[in-house]
This record gives C-alpha cells, sequence and structure tokens, in this order.
C-alpha cells in the first residue's frame, strides 16, 4: 500500500499522516503540499511517518479545486500511488469526490477508521445524522479517503522527509478567488477543548449571549455554537460551529444552552464524556442524549447558575 | 436567463429513524421519506434566480423509488419540469453511480447553464454530488454557497469557509452547491399545489439513458449498518429556576470542575 496524503495545510497534513500511520503502520507515506512547509514543519512530517513531501506549482488553491484535482491527479500518476488520504475538512470535501472520478477509483470521506481487507479497504464512518456507523468496502483503485483526523497522532517516524518540487502542468476549469472576508479570528481549538458551552436558538437576540460568555467564562469553557447561530444569524464565527458540517468536539463535559439538538448538531457532541442540556421543551431531542437534562428557560437559570457558581468557586 | 438543473435527492427522514433493539440496524420501514433538506435550499435558489432573469428551472433525481408525490412537491414550489428515474441499483453509497445516472437525467433536461445541488445529502452528508457533477461535465464548482448572484453570464458566490467566507466568481456553465444559509425555501400555497398537477414529470429506464446494469456496479458496498450505542443517563431535572440553577451548579462542580 503506497500512501498519499494531502491536505489544504501542513498542519492538517500532519493530523492525516498521524491518523494514517495508526491505520497503515507499514505503508510508506508521502505528501503532497500546496506550498513549501516550514522547516518545523518539516520536522513533525517526518515524525509523523512522511518520507518525501512533495511541493504543487504556487497559487493553485486560489484557481479552485477542479485545478488542484488535475494537479493531484497528476502528482498521483507520477508517485504511483494506491491509496489517497484526504482531510475531512471543506476543502477536503471539495476536492476529494471530484479527484475520485477523475481517477476513476472509490471514494468515502469522514472515515473514523480505515483497514485492509483482501483485495479491497474497508472503512468506517457514520451516517444517516450521525447516529448509525456504516461500514463500507471499497473496491475500486486508487481509493479516495477522507479522515475524520483528530488531534492525536502516532509519531514514530525520524528523518526530515526529502523535499521535492512537482511541476506539473494543468488545464482544467477555474474559479477567481476575489476575497477572503476573515470572521473576526477566534482561533479557537474546539476540537482539544475539555469544556464546552454550548448555545442554540433559545437565545433570543445576539446580546444575549454575554450570559454565556459570562458562564464560559467562570467554567474555563469555550464556546461552541449549533449551525443556525453561525450560519443563519452569524452572531459567532464558523469555527466556532459544532456539528455534522461543523466542528466534531469531545470535550470532558458539554453544556448545551438552548439548544434542540437537530441531529446534525448531536453528532458532533456525541464523543463528549457529560453532555448537560438546558431547554424548555422536555421533549427536545437533546434532552435523550444528555446525562442531565435541565427543563427550564435558560433566561432564568442562568443568571442564578453564574451567581451560584460565584458562590461556589470564589471566581468573580 | 440562465436555464437551470436541480438535483433532489429522497431520504429517508433521519429525524424518525429509530434502530431495532437486537439487530441496532435501522428500520427504514417505519420512517418516512423526504426530499433531502439542502436539496430545497438549492432549489429555492434556482427559483429566485429565475424569478429575477428568467429562464427553466427543471428537477433531476435518482434513486431506488422515486416517490412521484415528492417529485410533486418540487414542482409545486415552483419547478418547471421533473425528470426522475428509479432502479434498485441506486440504492447506493457508490457516489460515482448516482452521479454518472443524474448527469444522463441532466442531458436529458436539455440546454443548461447552472447545476444547483444541496451540499450534502441527510442520510449519507457525503458531499460528493455536486464536486462529481462538475467533474462530469468538465465545469467549475462552486461548493458551501451562501450567497449567489448573477451577472454578465458570471457567477459571484460567497462560500462559507472554515477560516471565512471565500468570494468567488467563474464562468456559467458551472455546479454549485449550498447549505441551508443561502435561503428560505417557500411553502406552495395550494394554488401553486394544484398548477403543478399539469407539469411534467419524465419517468426514464435505464436503457433510456443508454445507461447498463454493468454500469451501475458500485465500486463501494455497504458490510454493516448499526446504531451507534451511546449510554446517557438521562436525568431529569425539573423545577423553580433558583432551584435548578442550585442543582445545575452542584453538579457542575462535583462532575464537570473536579480534576
Amino acid at each position: 500500500m503506497s500512501l498519499v496524503i494531502h491536505g489544504e495545510n501542513p498542519e492538517t497534513i500532519i493530523r492525516i499522516a498521524g491518523a494514517a500511520r495508526r491505520f497503515f503502520p507499514d505503508s510508506p507515506a508521502q505528501a503532497v503540499c500546496l506550498a513549501p512547509p516550514g522547516d518545523e514543519e518539516l520536522r513533525r512530517l517526518g515524525g509523523a511517518g512522511v518520507e518525501t513531501v512533495h511541493v504543487l506549482p504556487e497559487n493553485l488553491t486560489s484557481q479552485g479545486p477542479a485545478v488542484v484535482v488535475a494537479a493531484l491527479a497528476m502528482a498521483v500518476a507520477k508517485l504511483g500511488a494506491s491509496t489517497i488520504l484526504l482531510s475531512a475538512t471543506k476543502y477536503g470535501r471539495e476536492i476529494g469526490p471530484r479527484l475520485a472520478q477523475r481517477l476513476g477509483g472509490s471514494y468515502a470521506t469522514e472515515c473514523i477508521h480505515v483497514e485492509s481487507v483482501g483485495e479491497g479497504l474497508l472503512v468506517k464512518r457514520l451516517v444517516l445524522g450521525g447516529a448509525y456507523q456504516a461500514s463500507l468496502q471499497l473496491n475500486a483503485r486508487p481509493y479516495v479517503i477522507g479522515v475524520q483526523a483528530v488531534a492525536d497522532s502516532a509519531g514514530g517516524g525520524a528523518g526530515i522527509p526529502r523535499l521535492e518540487r512537482l511541476d506539473v502542468d494543468v488545464d482544467a476549469p477555474k474559479i477567481e478567488l476575489l476575497e477572503v472576508v476573515k470572521p473576526e479570528a477566534s482561533h479557537v481549538d474546539l476540537e482539544r477543548a475539555e469544556f464546552i458551552v454550548g448555545v442554540g436558538r433559545g437565545f433570543k437576540r445576539r446580546e444575549d449571549l454575554s450570559m454565556a460568555e459570562e458562564l464560559a467564562r467562570i467554567l474555563g469553557a469555550e464556546l461552541g455554537c449549533s449551525r443556525p447561530v453561525s450560519g443563519d444569524l452569524k452572531w459567532m464565527s464558523e469555527d466556532r460551529h459544532i456539528g455534522l458540517s461543523g466542528k466534531r468536539v469531545r470535550p470532558k463535559t458539554y453544556l448545551a444552552l438552548g439548544i434542540s439538538g437537530q441531529i446534525q448538531h448531536l453528532v458532533g457532541i456525541r464523543d463528549s464524556k457529560l453532555i448537560i442540556a438546558v431547554n424548555t421543551d422536555p421533549n427536545a431531542p437533546i434532552m435523550a442524549e444528555s446525562d442531565y437534562a435541565v427543563v427550564g428557560d435558560i433566561y432564568k437559570i442562568v443568571p442564578p447558575l453564574i451567581e451560584r457558581l460565584r458562590e461556589k468557586l470564589g471566581r468573580r | 436567463m440562465p436555464d437551470i438543473v436541480v438535483c433532489v435527492k429522497q431520504t429517508v427522514d433521519v429525524y424518525q429513524l429509530k434502530p431495532h433493539p437486537e439487530t441496532l440496524e435501522p428500520v427504514f420501514s417505519q420512517a418516512q421519506s423526504k426530499i433531502s433538506d439542502f436539496d430545497l435550499n438549492a432549489l429555492e435558489e434556482a427559483l429566485r434566480i429565475r424569478e429575477k432573469g428568467g429562464g427553466r428551472v427543471s428537477v433531476v433525481s435518482a434513486g431506488p423509488s422515486i416517490n412521484q408525490l415528492l417529485i410533486r412537491e418540487t414542482l409545486a414550489m415552483g419547478a418547471d419540469e421533473a425528470h426522475i428515474i428509479s432502479h434498485p441499483l441506486l440504492s447506493t453509497y457508490d457516489g460515482r453511480v448516482t452521479a454518472t445516472v443524474l448527469s444522463k437525467l441532466v442531458e436529458k433536461a436539455g440546454r443548461w447553464d447552472l447545476i444547483l445541488c444541496g451540499e450534502a445529502s441527510l442520510d449519507n452528508s457525503d458531499y460528493q454530488t455536486g464536486p462529481r457533477l462538475a467533474e462530469i461535465f468538465g465545469v467549475p464548482h462552486l461548493a458551501y454557497v451562501t450567497k449567489l448572484e448573477i451577472s454578465d453570464g458570471r457567477l459571484k458566490a460567497w462560500k462559507s469557509m472554515e477560516d471565512g467566507l471565500h468570494v468567488a466568481s467563474c464562468s456559467m456553465p458551472a455546479v454549485v452547491t449550498v447549505g441551508l444559509e443561502i435561503n428560505t425555501p417557500r411553502l406552495p400555497s395550494l394554488l401553486m399545489i394544484r398548477a403543478a398537477t399539469k407539469k411534467p414529470i419524465h419517468e426514464y429506464r435505464l436503457s433510456d439513458l443508454g445507461l447498463t446494469e454493468e454500469e451501475l456496479n458500485p465500486s463501494v458496498t455497504l458490510r454493516e449498518l448499526k446504531a451507534l450505542k451511546v449510554e446517557r443517563r438521562r436525568v431529569k431535572l425539573e423545577g423553580k429556576p433558583e432551584e435548578l440553577a442550585e442543582k445545575l451548579a452542584d453538579i457542575l462542580v462535583r462532575e464537570a470542575l473536579a480534576r
């Protein structure tokens, strides 16, 4: 099994490479990067088991997924890879299916487990709103796999990877990237947070989020949200969106405030150790998925809760 | 006047789906089918484009057993016509098969400038159909679009990515995939529902699309499908807000903050 690993940046590739080492401990891995990694990144890529780093010509991403896919397809052919591992991020989900279509291989994304079986690959992923796990067998080479890469990465690799330039000349339908509008950057790493306070549509006005912020501050928690809060209402940045199309989190405690628990959100919090929900509706889906289901109005419970916690913790 | 094709998927309503208590497999027969959520956003966007600039809106759908009543709903919302195919091999986890068949339906719909899809489906959430169709037709793809404008035959899209909004532009023909944020799908009025009964639904067989069963052989097959068992304590707390706050504070201190 020869592996090619690709992601939108070196950090993502390091994470996938770590996962790849767990799935295929004996397979040599090569990485394809969009830009040359820095010295420290190169060292960490080596640590994650990458032997060679191939760098694509610059500015491919700004021309859109078709151009990146065409370049990757050439790289895969040159390197003779049987398996291409991508990130299950938005970028990876744009690239993966198109690449699989172009290469005539088989594809699955958001895989939480990958292994070789006989003539194919077996992958596991969540389906049906994240409530079910499907085991899928992939039979056509090359295999294109989107990996749900969590923070932990198996080390074990040593040396510094070789750095090589991949000269590919591509002709593919282009898009033009006009502008990137960055959100008020929160730079939050929700995937690694141990305590998360999640907010949902139970909050009626944007100002009311200050209540959740104060509670999170006292608890030493990060703030996350359901899709409507970051998507429709834009009250929080997209990197705080927890759910199927956002982040998958695994905190020790998840406190859901005014979140009804649409299945798309529940997928994102499933790996939490302890789930506590506060909701006016005792029949809201989140209640059945909670260790503690507090039936009540966040507007009436959170302010006294903040007071009680201040007393108990002696924090201001 | 862009002519638009909207891809819609009939999926099981995952909210209604319950696992069998022993096998843990989903009991599909006890849940209803519906049009996948994001696909209705795609259709709504197509209708809004038509309202501004004219053109035709066609719906295409492929699946193991398409319910015409659900397709009728998309016509009631305002689509002009539908092209559908039902075949058992379309109950598939292989996105290549789905995209191949949809591409043939798109060709049946005639000339097109824009294909609109939901970014992912409610059941599999694979995010595959849009990018695969773009590759099949050799056109650009704009994904995760939360706002779309058309002027001078070019698309301008606001793509919601992890690091912010990417504003991008491309020529048509193109494929655009959308999520919930782009709009709120309309509910058809009684008048629109009545009008929809006269609109054409073209149903095809594989051979009508120039396809054989061999071409639908999946490269991805399902080996097992089981509910994830997550055991939660489900302790319900009710009472006056102050009492609940007190109890909750205790729980947080005892179970969440104790290290």
